[in-house]
């Protein structure tokens, strides 16, 4: 019992990196989203799904949220 | 097939990766699932213990897996998920450039269907075999850092063998994008494939062993297995076979292309 | 003249429909070429099919000096109707892509691109993705890119009809010199187009060749001398006018001078035999019937005319 209470001070460092990368991510789709002429559905909707689901809320937006115009 | 203009070809997608910033999300997302997979494998006792309301003096009996148990569950992660998001992000790399009629404009210059086809399919498999590699060597690194270290050969086995997988089914994404016109088509088709390949070499084993769906099994095996494991040995058929359909879809998709370049 | 391109027999089935039944011409080196019909024609099938972008059910497309084992297609420089280009490049990137996938060496591409982009006037925007084009810009693009590896032959898909005022000037005025120095096929619809720029035109009708031949030539055979009558809008002034269609074929002494008559609105049109006889004997009938017109004009037919009473239209 005592041992895994000890390892939660050591979680930090190891999902640390975890945290960095999806930030990267939601920046990555945020800065995409601002750039967009048309994004498929509200813009807004897209800002608050990225920034707050994570993970599959950047995903989403990178895979479905432009609309590729011809 | 001309050699330089396979480059320009190639380059051009490559180009075209970077600035829809898919070289760049597409391998994040995957080492964020790689890196995942170990940290939950290791903390879920902790996390079942602080989220249940166990009474006091319950001990929680969850033996922690072996880092190759890990990896094998790194793999069918990205099996699913992985697959699901290099499918999806290829689906429209023919039909979209035919339906806006951007081939009619590539497509009367003098180069072969094959060399168009073939310059799709190296730049989806480096960001495939890319994002792979990145995804579980980062898997691999946190399952040495936390459970134990895996040996060197059997995950460079597990990766290959996985890859071929990957490279089997968005194949299919590239034939169904030629063959389709709508690129969500395509997409499904080729991920309804993998579910279907996988399901039938899990219910009949014995008898799809040569099935390229069995390639999964075999990697998760090879990840579990000793130093020295013959994958040629036990999966040669199976391997050989998709290599095989590989190249057949590569042909199939050129075909494909030069009866309809572009729309009418 | 040297023959560029001879084109026999040239079919194409969509289904059940024939869309082109077996158009056969020939295009001169040096010379521009109109295809000029209306829409539906066949003329885009026809195009497409020298491109090599659609396979011909039947008949042959022959490049004169192909060097065996040679791609006809590197002897072509292909600019559709509204050109897709990638746009996330830009239209520099595009140039130089284009000139590489011709075969040309990056240096070279470059260069080539650098000169045709400031050719077309695309010098400042050079830099900037082809995404935010205007129409006529991307059609100046498409240019840049079809004549980036000196084809012998610049094939055009109606060029300026999707063009605003301004943009179809400005790609008309680029063509008028590049017709100095290759040679060239279009298709359009519009007749004016073809009579500004080409030597020779190709008439098409549902898939087949109507009538062809140099323009000058086509000119001279086909003009004839015309009158045209403006009336006024009185019911008596019509009534004449009507009644004049009518017994212009039966009455033999109007039956030599006038070989066709018919009224739209309130304008008749008189294709005539012998001008100064029918000028005479109009003006007298005028007066005596104290017919009311409005103009009264003696003149040849044009192109137009031409073109409408082969089209059929």
């Amino acid at each position: 019992m005592n041992e895994t209470t000890m390892e939660i001070s050591k979680l930090i460092p190891i999902i640390a990196p975890i945290f960095v990368i999806q930030l990267i991510l939601m920046v990555i789709a945020l800065i995409q989203c601002f750039k967009a002429e048309e994004t498929r559905g509200p813009k807004v909707v897209w800002v608050l799904v990225i920034i707050f689901v994570n993970l599959l809320g950047p995903i989403a937006f990178f895979l479905f949220g432009r609309r590729i115009k011809a | 097939m001309n050699a330089g203009k396979l480059l320009t070809l190639v380059q051009k997608e490559w180009l075209e990766l970077l600035r829809s910033f898919k070289l760049i999300w597409v391998p994040l997302v995957f080492v964020v699932l790689g890196i995942m997979q170990p940290v939950t494998s290791y903390y879920m006792p902790v996390i079942l213990e602080k989220a249940g309301n166990m009474p006091e003096g319950t001990v929680i009996e969850i033996p922690l897996p072996s880092g190759a148990q890990v990896l094998a569950d790194t793999l069918s992660q990205f099996g699913v998920m992985g697959l699901l998001i290099l499918a999806l992000s290829f689906m429209g790399t023919v039909s979209g450039e035919r339906n806006s009629g951007a081939t009619s404009l590539v497509l009367v210059k003098p180069i072969s269907f094959g060399t168009y086809i073939a310059a799709k399919w190296i730049s989806m498999m480096t960001l495939t075999w890319g994002a792979l590699l990145l995804g579980y060597a980062a898997s691999w690194y946190y399952t040495w850092l936390l459970i134990e270290q895996v040996a060197f050969g059997p995950f460079l086995l597990s990766y290959i063998l996985f890859g071929l997988w990957f490279t089997f089914i968005l194949t299919g994404t590239l034939l169904f994008s030629t063959l389709l016109r709508s690129a969500a088509g395509a997409a499904f088709s080729s991920l309804g494939l993998a579910v279907l390949l996988s399901l039938l070499a899990g219910l009949m084993p014995k008898y799809l062993s040569w099935s390229p769906g069995s390639i999964t099994g075999s990697a998760y095996q090879a990840v579990q297995s000793l130093e020295g494991f013959d994958a040629l040995a036990s999966f040669g058929w199976s391997i050989g076979i998709t290599v095989l359909l590989i190249g057949a879809g590569l042909i199939g998709s050129a075909a494909m292309l030069r009866r309809s370049p572009a729309l009418d | 003249m040297n023959r560029l391109l001879q084109v026999e027999g040239l079919v194409k089935t969509f289904g059940t429909t024939q869309a082109v039944k077996g158009i056969g011409f020939n295009i001169k080196e040096g010379r521009c070429t109109a295809l000029l019909g209306p829409n539906g024609a066949g003329k885009t099938t026809t195009i497409r099919m020298l491109t090599g972008l659609l396979k011909p059910t039947e008949g042959k497309i022959e490049f004169q000096g192909l060097r065996p084992g040679e791609d006809q297609r590197s002897l072509l420089g292909y600019l559709p109707q509204s050109p897709a280009f990638h746009n996330w490049m830009s239209g520099m990137e595009y140039a130089v892509y284009a000139g590489k996938l011709c075969g040309l060496s990056a240096g070279e591409a470059k260069s080539r691109a650098k000169e045709l982009l400031g050719r077309v006037g695309l010098a400042d925007a050079a830099n900037r993705k082809i995404g935010g084009y205007s129409g006529g810009m991307k059609q100046r693009l498409g240019l840049a890119q079809a004549l980036i590896h000196r084809p012998r032959l610049l094939v055009m898909d109606e060029p300026v009809s999707a063009l605003d005022p301004i943009g179809r000037r400005e790609v008309l005025g680029i063509l008028k010199e590049l017709k100095e120095e290759t040679t060239v096929l279009f298709s359009t619809h519009v007749l004016h187009d073809a009579e500004e720029l080409c030597d020779d035109v190709v008439i098409i009708q549902s898939g087949q060749v109507a009538l062809q031949g140099s323009l000058s030539q086509i000119q001279s055979d086909h003009r004839r001398p015309v009158i045209e009558l403006k009336l006024e809008d009185k019911e008596s002034s019509m009534e004449w006018a009507r009644s004049f269609v009518e017994r212009h074929q039966t009455d033999d002494a109007w039956r030599m001078i006038i070989e066709d008559a018919h009224l739209e609105d309130r304008t008749l049109r008189l294709t005539v035999l012998d001008m100064e006889k029918a000028r005479q004997a109009l003006t007298e009938e005028l007066a005596k019937q104290r017919v009311g017109f409005v103009r009264l004009e003696a003149g040849y037919s044009s192109l137009e005319d031409l073109f409408m009473k082969v089209v059929g239209a």
